[in-house]
């Protein structure tokens, strides 16, 4: 029979690109295309040790419903994790635990959007978001983004000719796809610009603990003198991605309907991921085992930007995240990124072409390309291959000129 | 302290001095009361001029970020409140106007307050749906997950794909194939929780205004999800034998629905079971008017008096019904596992909305539920459970017949989790919940599970998650509070004022 959709799923089509990487699972095809962490630093035994002594100790409890809200120990432990490391005041109270940080978006939306409501975001942006807010039916405004974050004047411009603007979305640290980190003088500057119109922050942080270097800067939600951000955050990237537990942290009155909302749509999130991670970090010593993951990956993002270095053609631009799991490539502006995918599937090579991170469209010639997930030696043999077809790609469109002069 | 100076950089080196000790400050690795660098040390370490760290100090000092004293050189100040602005110059934030427009009577916190009922230790929670804690398979899952640690390691705490853990999906269609429903893993979608189904359901295919049918009474969370996607609710009501069908036809052909949301087997709250009859004429119609069924199917594993029948979904040649269904009923409601089976078209478009929802079903429990149903356990524990809930069907049973007033009526369910009893309308609701509350009893109300407001006062009653005495007391309780709330009503229409004719 034919299914009648609604009209808001004429905006959720699988992807050309999400396509083209179904092609990238071959076993000779490096990836840098995935953002996932490396399974390497899971802590596999002590994830063990920590299950059986739970199911012995409350077995059946673990196994019973819980509340919406989540499990309070680990509501207070990340209260408490956020303050020490943010600069927050967080209660735990303020903390609503997630089915992962993509719950945290989706309830987001659900709580705040309407159709054609604008949500103000960098550019570019993570592509997950632009998809689940788009199932809003949300517009997107795109704010002008430099190494240093978002363009205070830029977003205030925006904010007053925008259409209904209900949320800022940004990722301050090592933010997906960029890897930028936005510096303590533009924060400031942005809470004060976003102070002055009636919209709430949504701060997207799941990488600001995978910090290679400097220091750790303050959260927005830490230079909130309104109480209108929104923190998202996961154990995704520092313990594991597979137990799907993220939490929200967000103003009284707002984290009330977040609590409604997620109780219709999951009722609450499972009871033996939320113990798996609260009795992980009560047990064990969850900054070794961050430390750990960052100086793996802190290796592997110089032996990416030594190899791009070494090996990219002239007129191309990429950032140096000093932090999480991303860095993002401007090619020169003839080639387009998916044509490169095309090229480099060829070569068993694959990234994300950058495009899609532009929920308007549009910067065609640009990738975002992982480090996190497979060792230097690999990472270096694909950057060569990347360059081998971004090359030949070069060179046809000169020839391609030549022949049409 | 380190700091780093670019030489051929844009901004100016004061700057950059500054700039960074500001951030080492907010940050919190420079605290409160420590005392920078001599000016004259920090300008050899750096190879700047003196005068170079004294501006940056200087700034530093108009900021109110350090002082300066002769003698005990430059230290850090304890840190400003960041920039508190002025009540009155920025309002609170206009919370009402910024939340979604769409359903918003749809956020109830019911379920939220069931929960934390069940959570009581004084009260006797008959209100909840849950199985009983004590016959949950706690030792078999921790044996199953320390092997599974063992043997898969790392993967067990990977991502898995948004459809679903593959092994679990192929077992989940062997366990289907036991209620007679025949279907490929691939079109089987692995659920964070049966409720997910609901949500997504509602999303895929429900625009704001959409009718979707529903049966009255019916699952008060599948009502919650619908309107909360904007939807129109059209009842059909429920006798001894499930939705009255013959309505069916009539509300199709007028509303133009959706969606067809139903629970033939157990219904929740009722406890009916559609009879083969009308499981076939529901989907004559449905096929007949083009509209998808959402087959809610949470209990029909647990029977435990009379033959089964088979799903609507095993009766389906018109590839018109979704089939949804959990663990949380009889394995374990703490790991948030359920399951949609829908055909192909709108397989892929529940999938893209889950994969926008959560990314996928968290992985230790996919695989757990998977091992344990691959040992052959489920059956067993099935077995089990089936038993422990019969005679708890009775005691509750028998406990209504020794002890319910005149006028409340109820039908033995054969399968499921609930007795739904109506009651004789003298009884007040509001009276009867502030008596129960007082006893310690709970139960659910019957009104939330209407999509109008019922002729009829009703309660739900569970007898899966309390042992048989508790039950036994339980319904004493609710009996006596029934009783109150009847006299109490008597005493209250006495005094009223009545005119004169």
């Amino acid at each position: 029979m034919n299914y009648p959709l609604a009209q808001r799923m004429e905006r959720m089509k699988a992807s050309e690109i999400r396509e083209l990487l179904k092609l990238t699972r071959r076993p000779e095809v490096i990836s840098f295309a995935g953002g996932l962490p490396a399974p390497e630093a899971f802590p596999v035994r002590e994830m063990q040790e920590v299950a059986g002594r739970m199911l012995g100790s409350r077995g059946c409890e673990v196994m019973q419903y819980s509340t919406t809200e989540g499990e309070a120990d680990l509501r207070a432990w990340i209260a408490a994790r956020m303050n020490g490391r943010l600069g927050t005041s967080v209660t735990p109270d303020e903390v609503l635990v997630t089915s992962g940080s993509q719950q945290g978006l989706d309830l987001t939306g659900k709580v705040l959007l309407d159709e054609g409501d604008s949500v103000l975001c960098e550019s570019p942006t993570y592509l997950a978001a632009i998809q689940c807010f788009s199932a809003y039916r949300a517009t997107f405004v795109e704010v002008p983004t430099d190494d240093d974050g978002m363009l205070p004047e830029e977003l205030d411009r925006r904010l007053r000719a925008a259409y209904r603007p209900k949320i800022v979305y940004v990722i301050p640290d090592f933010q997906n796809p960029s890897g930028r980190c936005w510096s303590l003088e533009r924060r400031r500057r942005f809470m004060d610009v976003v102070s002055r119109h009636d919209v709430v922050v949504v701060e997207d942080n799941p990488y600001g603990e995978l910090r290679f270097e400097g220091v750790a800067l303050p959260s927005l939600k830490a230079l909130d003198g309104r109480g209108q951000v929104v923190h998202l955050s996961t154990f995704s990237k520092i313990l594991c991605p597979g137990l799907r537990v993220g939490w929200v942290a967000a103003p009284a009155a707002l984290l009330e309907k977040y609590v409604l909302v997620k109780q219709g749509a999951d009722l609450h999130t499972s009871t033996l991921a939320q113990r798996l991670a609260a009795d992980y970090v009560q047990r064990y010593d969850l900054d070794a085992a961050i430390a750990r993951i960052r100086e793996l990956y802190r290796r592997r993002r110089d032996a990416m930007v030594a190899a791009l270095e070494h090996e990219l053609p002239a007129g191309t631009r990429f950032t140096r995240p000093a932090g999480g799991l991303f860095l993002w490539l401007e090619l020169p502006g003839v080639v387009s990124g998916r044509e490169l995918l095309v090229r480099c599937l060829e070569h068993d090579v694959a990234f994300v072409p950058g495009g899609a991170f532009f929920p308007n469209g549009g910067h065609e010639n640009t990738a975002r390309l992982n480090f996190s997930n497979m060792p230097e030696p690999r990472i270096e043999e694909g950057v060569r291959r990347l360059a081998r077809a971004l090359r030949e790609m070069l060179a046809e469109a000169a020839q391609a000129d030549r022949v049409s002069s | 302290m380190e700091l780093t100076i670019d030489r051929d950089g844009r901004e100016p080196v004061y700057r950059q001095i500054s700039r960074q000790i500001r951030e080492l400050v907010a940050s919190g690795a420079l605290p409160p009361g420590f005392r920078l660098p001599p000016e004259r040390r920090l300008a050899e370490a750096l190879g700047v001029n003196r005068s170079t760290v004294l501006r940056a100090y200087d700034e530093l000092k108009g900021d109110g970020l350090v002082d300066a004293h002769v003698g005990r050189g430059t230290t850090v100040l304890p840190p400003r409140r960041p920039a508190a602005p002025a009540p009155q110059e920025v309002p609170p934030l206009p919370w009402r106007q910024l939340f979604r427009q769409v359903g918003p009577e749809a956020l109830d916190p019911l379920v939220r307050d069931l929960l934390s009922q069940a959570e009581r230790r004084d009260g006797i929670s008959l209100a909840v749906g849950l199985p009983a804690t004590e016959l949950l398979p706690a030792d078999e899952l921790r044996a199953a997950l320390h092997a599974l640690f063992e043997k898969v390691g790392p993967r067990l705490l990977q991502h898995a794909p948004t459809e679903g853990h593959m092994p679990l999906r192929e077992t989940i269609a062997t366990l289907v194939a036991t209620r007679g429903v025949l279907c490929s893993p691939a079109e089987v979608l692995v659920l964070s929780g049966s409720q997910q189904g609901l949500d997504l359901a509602a999303r895929v295919f429900v625009d704001p205004g959409d009718v979707v049918v529903v049966e009255e009474p019916s699952f008060f969370g599948g009502l919650q999800a619908f309107r909360a996607a904007g939807a129109r609710l059209v009842g059909v009501p429920v006798d001894e034998e499930g939705m009255r069908t013959d309505l069916l036809e009539w509300v199709l052909g007028r509303h133009r629905p959706k969606l067809i949301y139903t629970l033939p087997t157990f219904q929740n709250p009722s406890g009916a079971v559609l009879s083969l009859e009308r499981r076939h004429r529901l989907l004559d119609l449905a096929a007949r008017f083009g509209v998808p069924v959402l087959e809610d199917d949470p209990y029909s594993d647990l029977r435990y008096s009379g033959d089964p029948l088979p799903p609507l979904k095993a009766l389906d040649t018109h590839g018109c019904v979704m089939y949804l269904s959990t663990f949380s009923k009889v394995l374990s409601p703490g790991l948030r596992l359920g399951f949609l089976i829908a055909p192909r078209p709108a397989h892929r478009q529940l999938v893209l909305a889950k994969q926008a929802v959560d990314l996928h079903a968290s992985t230790p429990g996919q695989w757990l539920v998977d091992r344990f149903l691959r040992e052959g356990r489920y059956q067993a524990h099935l077995g089990r459970v089936r038993r422990a809930y019969a005679a708890r069907l009775l005691a509750m049973d028998q406990a209504l017949r020794a002890c319910a007033p005149a006028g409340m009526s109820w039908q033995q369910p054969d399968g499921g989790f609930y007795v739904w009893c109506r009651l004789p309308a003298e009884v007040d609701p509001r009276l009867l919940a502030e008596r129960a509350a007082a006893a310690g009893v709970g139960y659910l109300p019957g009104r939330p599970c209407f999509a109008s407001p019922p002729p009829e006062e009703y309660v739900r009653l569970n007898f899966s998650h309390s042992e048989p005495d508790l039950i036994r007391e339980g319904v004493r309780r609710l009996c006596r509070a029934l009783g109150e709330a009847t006299q109490a009503r008597d005493a209250a229409a006495a005094a009223e004022t009545r005119p004169l004719v």
